[in-house]
């Protein structure tokens, strides 16, 4: 079973490599920008390796073996992943153990471009670290490393799922993965104020961080290895083995309750299973929006997207609160609620770029309905202009009680109108030229579809930097009018910042419903799930 | 109550213009309700639709029957404008698909094979947001879609997600979303399968009293027996081709047979004498 399922992996892989142009040119650039970003960390960790005394290298070891093991297992979670994993759910009829299954889930997981991160770290680790005496048990404990990240990477990905098939779940999960994001964050800058007061040497040695090592057995076997011999790290390689298999047993016992248990639906808030869509205004704009509204709450990625606002609330305040220099003088700027447009900016991307991805199947379904391209993005836009004021709003207030700039609060208003008109200028002309298939609903939310393509990725990447250059102009104006001498007007700035916005609007409405008219059925096919 | 006839405007007679591929026709000629000219496409090396000419007129139920593959899903997609001809064209009456896709749209009603609806909204909503995209006023949409969720046995279940609902459910609500806006041309795939004996006959007359209306509906299905007792024209399309219309009882004459479905099984496969496998004659293990 565990070479089928590596053999599925890397057929469904080799396949999609084949039939994909996108993914020909996407997954060599994958690695390669993954190894050289693995290259470079690796340098860095040989070259701080070289400059600690030996009981202060094993520290930093340890640390570093900490920080990838986090980073591995949470990363998935925080972002969503890189690699197409392959379902359980698929194989819930197979005449298989759940052992051999989850072996094989296991080992086909390695098969991914991001496996080549942590193959060159450890490697590196066990180059830097161990004397030729250790070798073998140096090998060997990084390879248990690697199992136990694999195995606890896939435990903590399924945890996240099985919360978030439950309607409070799907709640919580928000501030799970706020909480992981405003852990990292803390835990850098606590990592970043010790090493610059008191150095890295005798940061490492005074922070021993063996009593954590019960969580992360196979790194304390490597470092007991290097200092006392093989023999020595017996002991904690059992304990590695033990507490691989018990994550595994975890891990198992999860995977069956989620293969027998249904997910629940969202349930319809009260107004709207008695009205249907009546109320709040008719039209075609006005009910496509309320559509629209409706799946921002009611689709768990879309959901997941929106609740992002909160981890950036989150990221922000910590960033001033806790953060160290430039970062901490933010605190007085009374501009601060100016940012705020600027941070919601990352929040509505994956749904402003991708207006028709989001529609997965049900495209068919809208396509068929007798509505202009035009008013048909106009009723999208209107649903994430909504969206994106709302949070704006709220990290503004946020950021002025912080900063005390309540007198400048007004001046988001303009700005933001600017910064989403923009965003939806752009966002409206990617979604119709390049837009990204996206997995069925109902399956696991942090799957990824299968021919994704680095087109789609790489526009997207593309026009948020576009984006940003044509937000360039009005926020200058905006500056302008708190800071260096305040030489132009509000009014003026707000006028200009709408404007302009609203100028790029036009023009990408008009170019967007056109493009859309005449792609109407190459959207459907691309966005389409089979 | 829901009156299933359809639109006044597209029963009027129009001229066809000549420049839309069709032939010419007298001034007050009606035009078909749904037609095809050359229609064409190709997925890569294979023709999965082959320059098909198809006429349906306004009032008919016409059965459009093929084996898995032949082309019957890929014709309804281009005709409703979801998928691009490779060559020719197709039209809803006087309108071109490809030339006035809206004027089109604003005639259809489409149930598709697959369940393609959103399945985040529940029944009452997913009614609501058809029929405003399709212009119809608040009031008559809410009397429409209260009237047609009665009338299917989804009442109790309006208030639920779609994503909640049953096989038959959904075809249910699909089939209400399709003709919420009283289309004159219905495409219906496989619009009985998982729906319930009750509600099977229920659809049944529904759909016989819109025809008398003078609706159209094309209808896809591999229940024979339902295409043999709806269908006034039935036509069979093999390797993306039409290769037999006639109405049922002429095509049970043309083949020499009793029932619609042997008439199909002679006129696709030749013959139904294949047994299988010998492996699976055996005792299973």
């Amino acid at each position: 079973m565990v070479g089928r399922l590596a053999w599925l992996k890397t057929r469904l892989l080799w396949n999609g490599l084949r039939s994909d142009l996108q993914r020909r040119i996407g997954f060599p650039v994958a690695i390669v920008a993954l190894g050289a970003g693995a290259w470079y960390l690796a340098g860095r960790y040989t070259e701080i390796m070289e400059t600690l005394s030996p009981p202060a290298a094993r520290q930093f070891a340890l640390w570093g073996a900490v920080a990838l093991f986090a980073v591995w297992v949470t990363l998935p979670v925080v972002i969503f992943p890189l690699d197409e994993n392959l379902d359980p759910a698929r194989f819930a009829l197979a005449p298989v153990s759940r052992w051999r299954l989850a072996t094989g889930l296991g080992v086909s997981a390695l098969i991914a471009p991001s496996v080549v991160v942590p193959a060159i770290l450890l490697g590196t680790n066990v180059a830097v670290l161990a004397p030729t005496t250790t070798l073998p048990a140096a090998v060997a404990a990084s390879l248990l490393l690697g199992v136990q990240m694999v195995v606890v990477g896939q435990l903590f990905s399924t945890a996240v799922s099985a919360v978030l098939r439950s309607r409070r779940g799907r709640d919580l999960a928000v501030f799970l993965i706020m909480g992981i994001g405003l852990a990292g964050f803390a835990a850098q800058a606590t990592v970043a104020r010790v090493v610059g007061r008191v150095g890295l040497e005798q940061a490492a040695l005074s922070h021993p961080i063996r009593g954590w090592m019960t969580l992360l057995p196979p790194a304390a076997a490597q470092n007991v290895a290097v200092a006392t011999g093989w023999v020595g790290s017996l002991g904690s390689a059992i304990v590695a083995v033990t507490w691989i298999f018990g994550m595994g047993w975890m891990w198992i016992r999860l995977l069956d309750w989620m293969l027998t248990t249904p997910g629940q639906s969202p349930r319809p808030n009260r107004a709207a299973r008695r009205n249907g869509m009546a109320g709040w205004g008719w039209g075609i704009r006005r009910v496509l929006a309320r559509k629209e509204l409706r799946f921002y709450l009611r689709d768990p990625r879309q959901r997941l997207v929106w609740t992002g606002a909160v981890i950036f609330v989150g990221l922000a305040a910590a960033s001033i609160l806790v953060g160290t220099g430039e970062l901490a003088a933010f605190r007085r700027q009374d501009w601060l609620p100016l940012a705020a447009p600027g941070l919601v900016l990352f929040v509505g991307l994956p749904i402003a770029l991708n207006q028709f991805g989001w529609e997965r199947n049900a495209a068919s379904y809208l396509f068929v309905l007798p509505i202009r391209p035009r008013s048909m993005l106009m009723g999208k836009n209107l649903a994430t202009f909504g969206a994106l004021m709302v949070e704006t709003a709220v990290l503004a207030v946020a950021l002025a009680a912080l900063s005390g700039g309540w007198a400048n609060l007004w001046l988001v208003a303009p700005l933001a109108i600017c910064s989403a008109a923009l965003q939806l200028a752009v966002g409206n002309l990617v979604s119709v030229l390049t837009p990204l298939r996206l997995p069925r609903e109902g399956t696991d939310v942090f799957a990824q579809a299968t021919e994704q393509g680095c087109l789609a990725i790489a526009s997207q990447i593309a026009s948020f930097f576009a984006i940003g250059m044509l937000l360039v102009p009005p926020a200058s104006v905006t500056v302008l009018t708190v800071a260096f001498g305040r030489v132009v007007s509000p009014w003026v700035a707000s006028g200009f910042a709408v404007a302009w916005g609203a100028a790029f609007y036009l023009v990408s409405i008009w170019l967007s419903g056109i493009l859309l008219r005449r792609r109407l059925p190459e959207v459907v096919q691309w966005v389409q799930v089979s | 109550m829901v009156q299933f006839q359809p639109d006044a405007a597209d029963e009027t007679s129009v001229h066809l213009a000549t420049s839309r591929g069709l032939d010419a026709e007298p001034e007050t000629a009606t035009p078909p309700a749904v037609w095809t000219k050359g229609l064409t496409r190709r997925f890569g090396k294979s023709v999965a639709v082959d320059g098909l000419d198809l006429t349906i007129a306004p009032g008919e139920f016409y059965g459009l029957l093929g084996q898995n593959g032949a082309g019957k899903t890929t014709t309804i997609k281009m005709i409703v404008g979801l998928l691009r001809p490779t060559a020719g064209t197709a039209g809803i009456g006087p309108f071109d698909t490809w030339e006035q896709p809206l004027e089109v749209k604003r005639r259809i009603g489409v149930l598709p094979e697959e369940f393609n609806l959103y399945e985040r909204l529940t029944g009452a909503e997913l009614l609501d947001f058809t029929a405003a995209m399709h212009g119809l006023p608040q009031r008559e949409a809410t009397e429409r879609r209260d009237e047609l969720l009665a009338l299917l046995d989804l009442e109790g279940d309006a208030a639920k997600l779609v994503a909640d609902y049953s096989r038959g459910m959904r075809k249910k609500v699909a089939l209400a979303a399709a003709i919420i806006h009283r289309p004159s041309v219905l495409f219906l795939d496989e619009p009985f399968e998982g729906v319930d004996a009750v509600s099977a006959r229920l659809i049944r007359r529904l759909l016989r009293r819109y025809t008398e209306q003078g609706a159209t509906i094309v209808f896809s299905s591999h229940e024979m027996h339902l295409v043999e007792r709806l269908c006034t024209r039935i036509g069979i399309m093999e390797h993306g081709r039409l290769t037999m219309e006639d109405t049922p009882e002429g095509l049970c004459r043309r083949m020499g047979v009793e029932t619609v479905e042997d008439a199909f099984i002679a006129a696709v496969a030749g013959s139904d004498d294949k047994d299988g496998p010998t492996w699976l004659g055996a005792s299973p293990g």
